[in-house]
């Protein structure tokens, strides 16, 4: 089977490179009639696709080592759920899931209504995007990127899946940002083909829906992600502004700013350009954030190694950027300039859309630095966390300040409620100086709290204050968002700043504390039941001003598949206020422990908030009429 | 453009320089104060040695000289460069020692060389993150939790 799979791939690499090029042909001379025939090839490309994923997963589930790609990440001692999710633990597969993403989101765009409208020109021109595409997809597959490699002889058992990355959080994370990187596929091919179309209306519309799946599939990969660093890893955060971490962070920031310059576009018929460029920057930065992880180029945390796509992946995003280029610097008549006034709804979302991109900007700033200083110092500079944390969240905190505010301005200018906004701002000044007289002094999470409640107190008055928006079902979803940001704001600004961390060694019936907690060692249990792994639990007991709070029981496991190494898992007592969080750092034979406990205010409202985010989002979704 | 629209523009161009100064100063005070410098053992040991009061050091733990504090909060030990073994360099850290620190693994540490000391005195240790995504470049596996 290894060769049957990577021979299809292959047929399906010529094949698309012969169907884009006679399409462009017959395009060139005016004859837009090849539609079905660029459809029907769509449609085997993803038959094809998916035949050859269900092989690969077959082959994970059965553990059939000759497959280079089941050996590296499986063995006969992992679940079957763990073993068939390996599908995308590396770079092979994870590159088929992806292309697996766009061929099935594309097959799915044929028989959309969205689609329907649009008219032959436009049809083909879509299609010779998105050909480029897969063949690009089809090219990694097939060349450095093989997911079929076979081994001979065939070995007896495989090396097995890292314990730490053996978690739901860790398992759902990288799909849900490739199918996120997958979905913006199509509102970029769309984007362009209206453009070069002359047809420079009605993509905003069309690609709505995508758009929206696109940027949930996007939050919730990242959230899930730094659920699971905070849960798995055991350090007490959830983002340490890591390469790896900010590289999904990019697209995200340009994916927002242009769901928001969008609302401009359709409503006041402007930045035509502006947001053809944004969602195409978008789709880039979703290769760039793949090519952070997989050129070596920057060190991180994550040890992915160098690979070969690293060549590949920046020829690609070039050759998309300069194709970019020209069709945005193409005039169309309908090309305006028209702008309202700054104090109004567009003039609000286009400073928010800036804010976002500064943002994008910056941290696309800081993983690259060491590369950019390069040229002007002699050994490599590059920024620590302190760097993200004192650029990056004052500007969110404004961000989030200007969420509160730009509902309560009107379409073309002014502001057209007075009292909402009068009440909002109200909201802010007692929430500041309540906050400031409890002792939250710190400027910047000062300002992101008070505007998270802001942000709070101005969707509850805007359903309160208007019916229409109350009518209106994707307002619902809109403002749901932002509600779930505001959690979020608010859960970052306390959790960040004003989180209290104390590290002890204990003796059994020793107590330390930890902000206003005690923390009360009690006993060490070693469970040696379970075959994967020996288990070492610590039991402690936690009190506040003498009153139970709850118990801890942080462990260490030693995995026997890992060389003996051992995992601390993380234990906590789950609150939405002060959440306590306690990790096993050693134990010795006498039976004294190591320990670590900080207390997290109000994370769990990020949590919340970063699900809400993801759920209500799908109330913006709007139907399209068929022609 | 009719003149309101010419006026808009104008409130618009210093809304962006208002914005564009705004993120200006706070990367440009970023970069003087978060800049660090990013080096491999061998390139650490290469700089002045007073220029090496703030770095971020990358190197993999030497099998030899191990010396763990019996609580776990703290480890001293030999970094060794990653491609030349011979370049090494005596780290002291205090701190809670990750689960995946072993000799061998790659390690990123953070701090400040003591000259009299001799030694770099690291205030962060991070081990690579064992997302075991990729061969490494020589094409062979790493042994399992290797933290590759």
């Amino acid at each position: 089977m290894h060769a049957i799979s990577f021979t299809a791939l292959l047929l399906s690499l010529v094949a698309g490179v012969g169907v884009a090029a006679y399409a462009g042909v017959r395009a060139l001379k005016n004859d837009y009639s090849t539609v079905p025939f660029l459809e029907k090839a769509q449609v085997v490309l993803t038959l094809v696709v998916v035949a050859v994923s269900v092989v690969l997963v077959q082959a994970l589930a059965n553990r059939d080592f000759s497959y280079a790609y089941v050996r590296d990440y499986t063995d006969t001692f992992m679940p079957l759920f763990y073993a068939v999710t390996a599908f995308w633990a590396g770079q092979n597969g994870s590159f088929l899931f992806w292309y697996l993403g766009v061929a099935v989101m594309g097959w799915c765009m044929i028989y959309s209504p969205g689609y329907s409208r649009l008219d032959d020109r436009t049809k083909v021109f879509f299609w010779l995007f998105f050909f480029l595409v897969e063949i690009f997809f089809l090219y990694a597959l097939t060349g450095p990127s093989n997911a079929f490699m076979k081994l001979d002889p065939v070995p007896a058992e495989g090396n097995g899946l890292n314990p730490l990355l053996q978690n739901p959080g860790m398992i759902f994370h990288p799909p849900l940002l490739f199918l996120g990187y997958a979905g913006y596929t199509i509102p970029f091919c769309l984007a362009l083909a209206c453009r070069l179309a002359g047809d420079g209306r009605n993509w905003l519309d069309l690609s709505r829906n995508w758009n929206i799946i696109s940027w949930v599939f996007l939050t919730a990969g990242i959230i899930l992600g730094a659920w699971w660093a905070y849960m798995e890893l055991g350090w007490g955060g959830y983002w340490a502004w890591d390469p790896v971490e900010n590289a999904s962070l990019i697209p995200w920031l340009a994916g927002t700013a242009f769901m928001h310059t969008a609302i401009v576009g359709r409503t006041r018929k402007t930045l035509l350009r502006s947001n053809v460029f944004l969602v195409s920057l978008t789709f880039l930065l979703c290769f760039f954030a793949t090519f952070v992880v997989r050129s070596g180029m920057i060190d991180s945390l994550h040890a992915f190694g160098s690979s070969k796509m690293g060549i590949p992946l920046l020829v690609f995003m070039l050759a998309v950027l300069g194709l970019v280029l020209f069709v945005c610097l193409i005039q169309r008549a309908d090309d305006t300039t028209h702008l309202d006034e700054f104090m109004s709804r567009p003039g609000m979302l286009f400073l928010g859309s800036w804010l976002l991109l500064c943002l994008g900007g910056i941290v696309f700033l800081g993983v690259n630095w060491p590369l950019l200083s390069a040229p002007w110092t002699a050994s490599p500079v590059g920024l620590d966390a302190g760097f993200y944390n004192r650029v990056c969240l004052p500007l969110f905190a404004f961000l989030a300040l200007i969420m509160s505010l730009c509902p309560w301005f009107g379409q073309k200018k002014g502001i057209h409620d007075k009292v909402g906004l009068g009440l909002t701002i109200c909201a802010g000044l007692v929430t500041a100086v309540a906050l400031y007289v409890l002792g939250y002094t710190q400027p910047v999470a000062l300002l992101g709290a008070v505007s998270g409640v802001m942000i709070v107190a101005a969707v509850i008055l805007l359903f309160v204050r208007s019916s229409a928006v109350r009518r209106f079902r994707p307002s619902w979803g809109a403002y749901g968002v932002h509600l779930g940001v505001a959690l979020m704001v608010v859960g970052v600004a306390f959790s960040g700043p004003y989180k209290e961390e104390a590290e002890a060694v204990l003796e059994k019936g020793q107590s330390m504390t930890a902000g206003a907690y005690m923390v009360t060692f009690h006993e060490l249990i070693h469970n040696h039941d379970n075959p994967a792994m020996n288990v070492h639990e610590a039991r402690f007991s936690v009190t506040r001003d003498g009153q139970p709070v709850g118990n801890l029981a942080p462990q260490k496991r030693l995995y026997r598949n890992f060389d003996r190494s051992s995992f601390a898992e993380a234990s906590l007592i789950p609150s939405l206020g002060e959440e306590i969080y306690a990790t096993l750092l050693a134990f010795n034979e006498e039976g004294s422990v190591s320990i670590k406990i900080s207390i997290n205010p109000l994370v769990n409202w990020i949590w919340i908030g970063g699900t809400l985010c993801c759920l209500v989002a799908f109330l913006c979704w709007r139907k399209i009429e068929r022609p | 453009m009719s003149s309101t629209q010419k006026s808009q523009k104008w409130v618009y161009v210093v809304a962006l320089l208002l914005v564009g100064a705004g993120v200006g100063y706070l990367v440009l005070s970023g970069l003087s104060q978060n800049s660090v410098y990013f080096l491999n053992v061998s390139e650490a040991l290469a700089m002045p040695e007073d220029k090496l009061t703030q770095a971020r050091l990358f190197g993999s733990v030497c099998e030899q000289d191990i010396v763990r504090d019996p609580s776990a909060l703290g480890v001293a030990f030999t970094v060794q460069d990653k491609d030349n073994a011979d370049q090494t360099m005596r780290v002291e850290y205090r701190g809670a020692v990750p689960d995946t620190f072993k000799p061998g693994v790659e390690v990123i540490l953070e701090g400040r060389f003591n000259a009299q000391a001799r030694v770099f005195e690291a205030t962060t240790l991070l081990t690579k993150c064992p997302s075991k995504y990729e061969k490494n470049e020589q094409g062979q596996m790493r042994p399992p939790g290797y933290g590759g």
